[in-house]
């Protein structure tokens, strides 16, 4: 089959489609294959209709039972979007707090052209100027709480690169993407502005903003992933009826409409036209080859009837792994399997999967004085930095912070109110309201008029204390459904990470009480608390999938170098959230996005 | 009418198949108590979803469009050469006229599988057949399957909006909507008038848009049906508590109540039967059928509260009473609604002309 690729890029999302991008612009004759269908929006589709619909059981559909040999959940029930990976065919298992091995849902992002930005909130922040220094920001303090084994001083890194040296990329990532938010308010420099302007905020949100302003945290319209305005760099158009983007159908759903700035309609749609550019969809790679000298010359992949491939690479070509942080060194991982001098390659020292992250994750949730229809909104409205300054941190005792935003979009529709109740974990999806047979008859009908419309949640997104035995392996016995080993995530919370959670849940909180009661700060919260408090904390990810492949200037120290590069490889390049040293203090997306165009810069010069 | 054959779309068919028809291991992983133990489905991703039933445009009409759906048959081969001729044959159309499936086509090549898209009416239940080289076949993912009267077996589907009961009996139909409608009573008190007046206005729209499937099935907004079709298809592997909790509750209310039908009960029998089910000590019942009234409930809420409020092609939520239910009572001072779903939903079930579902 064809082997004349300048470059092959595996996985079409945030960390793939910006180099695909870039590199296609430029000339380069690029592949991408992507392990899940293409489904276009209807303005791109052939018979006018869209794949992704305004349906709450494409969201979550029927109950599936997990069937995983080996597994102490077997029998259980789980739940899954019509995009993301079934369970019993590619399972993630997590290590509870028991020992015992659990296959999971969480961690997965959508297996689609556009990958997770098709089903995530769209929700588009910059990391702040501190979160790229953690190692030399924590150094040489005396004053960090929960940590009496000093980890965070020793495991703290540095990114090998500076905010300043993203900012750029940051820019373009907002221009090319479509991006709608305000800059003032943002604790961190800009070099432009390139947001479109934000729709009027979902009346609910209103609580949020007189919080913030009760407690005088500066703040912000969060920045969300979605157009608002006609964006030339993609060729989309928004309707006459501008707010026809604010459904209520926005977190895990794909847009019909094309109006979420996915990566396929933002990014991948602008080249996909071009002759150098090809697409292949619905194609599994298996595993990489590598030849003495530690060029990648051959994938190995299924096609869509599930037949072996082999594709030849020809010589100075690239291979760019972007399947997300756990799929990626999965396959890294069952490259090395395969292959000796991949494995003596990948394996020069033992951080390959080491490191995992994702974040702090946590909130508030309140029960407001007015219901408002929150069927018209999309995933968040305001955002506050407050929680990341130097002042912050040093008051608090935190080696690092987090932001902290309402989410708008939340138990929005009367499907998400139930299955969410009590829980909003992929994992125990209906659970809670099934088990809580109070809701029964009148009660039932209660609990709609108490609850329809008039809950609010503020959370916040905080940097995870990276520790060495958090990390991404191939699990002894569970395989996948091509009899491969599935992703063993093995992971715990640091006391430090439970200590943030509390404080930074106890700060949204405020946020509600004050936006009740803006005087006294007295509203009652319904619940607050961090995700460490779930009963399967370990498996909670929240689809940040961080790290295991971290990049650093130092080869024994880190997995990539400085431009992604796998060392002791010719041109082996992770640019998914894996290389991510630190987790950020905001959801990861744009800053995937920033660095996957740092990345691409670079390969322009060497391709 | 003729039937429509729509142009062949390989990416659309891959798009669907390839995840869920792709795969080495073959273990039992998909069998959840709906097929025989060594069921070879069961080895079979969602293999529910076949044929698939999808939305349907014809570019011009969402009115028209509307009451049809996009159905795409697939044919799947594993032997080592590809059938030289795939057909199709089904009581959509007569029974002599065949229809033949495109071999579908990756980067050039041809694939495993073979496709036929159809435009078929909602509300239906229609049986098939493959005709592979001669030799007539039941489809091999389709695990919806039926016994005609002339005992052969054929593969079944049914389009969207399906008033016809494929799961349950009449008189578990009566039973269930008594049960449903203590789970969720949204027929009672206040809330019945907004629903009877709802249905007649829904009855006045159907003489004019050819409401034809929107029938007013059961007083839960039809979420006996949306039930009955989830266990046809999606959630098949419940049947079985519904085959044996339903007798149960019949039986146990004869008992209680010999002088009366079960399904003609007042209220407060069956509120008090849901909460002794949520407790899980029902007097009467046969734990040894079934040990748990209370999983059953527990199933049960989350099958009445789906099917009031998920999408009406499903067939519960009937002409979207249960969205139109909360819009109604959810209203600012002003008396605007706080639940506008009419304008994110596709024309005519909705007002958006801009997303056609």
């Amino acid at each position: 089959m064809h082997n004349d690729f300048d470059v092959v890029i595996i996985g079409s999302g945030a960390g793939g489609a910006p180099v695909a991008h870039t590199l296609a612009q430029a000339g380069k004759a690029v592949l991408v294959i992507e392990k899940g269908p293409l489904f276009r929006p209807q303005y791109q589709s052939p018979n006018g209709l869209s794949d992704f619909k305004r349906d709450e059981l494409f969201a979550t559909g029927p109950e599936k039972r997990i069937r995983v040999p080996g597994v102490s959940n077997w029998g259980e029930s789980y739940y899954s979007s019509h995009v993301e990976p079934d369970l019993n065919d590619e399972p993630h298992i997590y290590q509870g707090e028991d020992g015992r091995d659990r296959a999971t849902i969480e961690g997965y992002t959508a297996q689609v052209v556009g990958g997770g930005t098709q089903l995530y909130g769209g929700v588009s922040l910059r990391y702040c100027p501190i979160d790229f220094c953690l190692g030399s920001f924590n150094a040489e303090r005396t004053d960090l709480q929960d940590d009496p084994a000093g980890d965070i001083r020793r495991e703290a890194r540095d990114w090998p690169i500076t905010y300043a040296d993203l900012e750029p990329y940051y820019g373009r990532a907002e221009r090319l993407i479509g991006i709608n938010g305000t800059r003032s308010g943002q604790a961190k420099p800009f070099g432009g502005d390139y947001y479109q302007r934000p729709l009027p905020p979902n009346a609910i949100s209103d609580y949020v903003k007189t919080g913030l302003d009760a407690l005088g945290l500066a703040s912000y319209r969060t920045p969300l992933a979605v157009i608002t305005e006609d964006h030339a760099p993609s060729g989309r158009c928004v309707p006459a009826e501008s707010e026809v983007a604010k459904s209520g159908f926005i977190n895990r759903y794909g847009d019909p409409l094309g109006l979420k700035s996915n990566t396929w309609v933002s990014l991948l749609t602008p080249v996909s036209r071009l002759e150098n550019f090809a697409l292949w969809t619905n194609c599994v790679v298996t595993h990489l080859g590598c030849a003495p000298g530690g060029r990648i010359d051959r994938l190995f992949y299924r096609d869509p009837s599930g037949a072996a491939r082999r594709l030849d690479l020809k010589p100075g070509a690239v291979v760019v792994v972007a399947c997300s942080a756990i799929e990626s060194v999965r396959l890294l991982a069952l490259s090395a399997l395969e292959g000796a001098e991949f494995d003596r390659r990948i394996h020069h020292n033992d951080l390959l999967g080491a490191y995992f992250l994702t974040h702090c994750l946590g909130g508030a949730e309140a029960i407001m004085h007015r219901r408002c229809d929150k069927s018209r909104s999309l995933d968040s409205d305001w955002a506050t930095d407050a929680c990341q300054s130097e002042a912050f941190l040093h008051q608090t005792g935190l080696w690092a912070g987090g932001v902290i935003y309402n989410n708008t979009s939340d138990q929005a529709l009367p499907l998400s109110l139930a299955r969410t109740h009590g829980s909003q974990d992929l994992d125990t999806i209906w659970r809670a309201f099934e088990g809580d047979t109070r809701l029964l008859g009148e009660p039932l009908i209660d609990f709609l008029d108490q609850s329809f419309g008039t809950l609010l949640s503020v959370c916040f997104m905080a940097n995870q204390v990276p520790l060495k035995s958090n990390r991404i392996a191939l699990h002894p016995s569970a395989r996948d459904k091509w009899n491969r080993p599935a992703a063993y995530i093995i992971k715990q919370w640091h006391p430090h990470d439970i200590a943030a959670m509390n404080l930074l849940a106890e700060q949204c909180a405020r946020i509600l009480r004050f936006g009740a009661d803006p005087v006294h700060g007295r509203h009652p919260i319904e619940g607050q608390g961090g995700v460490h408090l779930a009963p399967n904390a370990r498996a909670r990810i929240a689809n940040h999938i961080l790290g295991g492949a971290r990049f650093g200037a130092d080869p024994a120290d880190s997995v990539l170098d400085p431009t992604c590069r796998a060392w002791q490889f010719d041109n082996l390049y992770v640019t998914d959230g894996s290389f991510m040293p630190t987790s950020g203090g905001a959801n990861p997306t744009l800053t995937i996005q920033a660095n996957a165009f740092r990345i691409a810069d670079h390969l322009l010069a060497r391709i | 009418m003729s039937i429509v054959v729509l142009p062949q779309d390989d990416e659309y068919v891959l798009n669907y198949c390839a995840r869920y028809l792709t795969r080495e291991n073959q273990e039992i992983r998909h069998n959840y108590g709906q097929f025989e133990e060594q069921d070879a489905l069961g080895s079979i991703c969602e293999s529910w979803r076949f044929p698939s039933v999808d939305s349907y445009w014809d570019g011009k009409d969402p009115k028209t469009s509307y009451f049809y759906n996009r159905v795409t048959f697939v044919y799947k081969h594993s032997g080592s050469s590809p059938p030289g001729e795939v057909r199709l044959i089904g009581n959509f159309a007569c029974l002599y006229e065949s229809f033949l499936l495109q071999p579908v086509r990756f980067l050039g090549e041809p694939t495993v599988y073979h496709a036929l898209t159809l435009v078929l009416p909602k509300g239906k239940v229609y049986v098939y057949k493959f005709i592979v080289d001669g030799r007539v076949c039941l489809d091999a993912i389709n695990p919806q399957r039926v016994v005609l009267d002339n005992g052969q077996p054929w593969s079944r589907l049914f389009t969207d909006l399906c008033p016809e009961l494929l799961s349950f009996e009449p008189a578990e139909v009566e039973l269930l909507a008594r049960l449903t409608g203590s789970v969720l009573p949204l027929h009672r008190a206040e809330r019945r008038c907004f629903i009877d007046r709802y249905y007649e206005q829904i009855d006045r729209e159907s003489r004019k848009v050819e409401y034809a499937h929107t029938q007013r099935l059961d007083r839960s907004v039809g979420v006996v049906n949306f039930i009955d079709k989830l266990l046809a298809r999606q959630e098949r592997h419940h049947l079985i508590a519904y085959r044996l909790c339903l007798p149960i509750i019949d039986k146990l209310l004869r008992a209680a109540h010999p002088d009366s039908e079960p399904a003609q009960l007042p209220e407060v029998v069956f509120d008090e039967l849901c909460r002794a089910m949520a407790r899980g000590r029902v007097p009467g019942w046969d734990y040894t059928a079934y040990n748990s009234p209370a999983y059953f409930l527990q199933l049960l809420r989350r099958h009445t509260f789906t099917g009031a409020f998920s999408h009406p092609k499903y067939g519960g939520n009937v002409g979207a009473a249960g969205w139109a239910y909360l819009e109604e009572r959810y209203r600012n001072p002003e008396g605007d609604t706080l639940f506008a779903w009419r304008r994110a939903i596709e024309y005519p079930l909705g007002s958006s002309t801009v997303y056609r579902g």
